[in-house]
């Protein structure tokens, strides 16, 4: 009987946010329609000059690399950082070798 | 200590395991031409990687893993993507000189040597992705600190 019920509430819930996030007549994130491009016209941009400006064809590999290369930089060094905080973190402290 | 799989599970990790890192080497080498790159190329040979310790328990995959060469492959993949990107630093840090000018990697768009420092930036992240994942794992692993 409970579970029956939370399936159907997770179902109304699940339905409910489907009609509050439907672009044509629910929530908006953002400017809808065409007024999009007037305002966000960097996205046209990429996608038109990205193969002669960077040469891939995977505009998402233009973008990372070479538009917004500066956020792969960060990215890398977040890697970086959480394996050296991983390693720091998880190796054996001088206290639990007293202890055993 | 017996902490490796089965039989069939380590049959299974043998026959798929070189089969997931070409896939990744695929992802990684391709990644200015289709979809992926070096992050998810990297990501997926570490999964081959985690497979190899998954199946055939930590005592195998600590004789097979060098701390000090992966530490090595890291940093120079590091330093390739941060060389790769003060190459056209005479114009702008991370201006993409080899394909602008014509210098090297530079064919028709969409062949494989194309799109200037994007391949070796992809390598590069692609091989500090990959040790780095498999560095991490290895930690995870070793250094655990429940009690028995």
């Amino acid at each position: 009987m409970n579970r029956t019920f939370g399936a159907l509430a997770l179902l109304f819930i699940l339905g409910v946010l489907l009609i509050v996030a439907n672009p044509q007549y629910g929530l908006k994130f953002g400017l809808g329609g065409s007024d999009w491009q007037k305002y966000r016209y960097t996205d046209q941009y990429y996608i038109e000059h990205g193969i002669e400006e960077v040469g891939g064809t995977n505009i998402v590999t233009d973008i990372v690399f070479d538009y917004r290369g500066y956020d792969t930089l960060g990215e890398a060094t977040v890697l970086f950082t959480a394996i050296a905080g991983a390693v720091a973190l998880l190796r054996p402290w001088r206290r639990d070798e007293d202890g055993e | 200590m017996e902490n490796d799989m089965g039989l069939i599970v380590k049959t299974m990790a043998r026959a798929t395991i070189p089969l997931i890192g070409i896939f990744g080497a695929y992802v990684v080498s391709h990644g200015h031409l289709t979809p992926g790159g070096g992050f998810q190329g990297g990501a997926t040979i570490a999964g081959a990687g985690i497979l190899f310790l998954v199946a055939f328990g930590l005592n195998e995959a600590k004789k097979r893993y060098d701390k000090n060469l992966y530490s090595v492959l890291e940093g120079l993949g590091g330093l390739a993507f941060l060389g790769a990107a003060m190459l056209g630093l005479s114009v702008a840090f991370f201006y993409n000189i080899l394909w602008r000018d014509k210098i090297a990697f530079a064919g028709q768009p969409g062949t494989l040597l194309s799109a200037g420092f994007l391949p070796i930036m992809n390598l590069a992240v692609g091989l500090k992705v990959f040790t780095g994942l498999v560095s991490a794992m290895m930690a995870i692993a070793l250094f655990r600190r429940w009690k028995k």
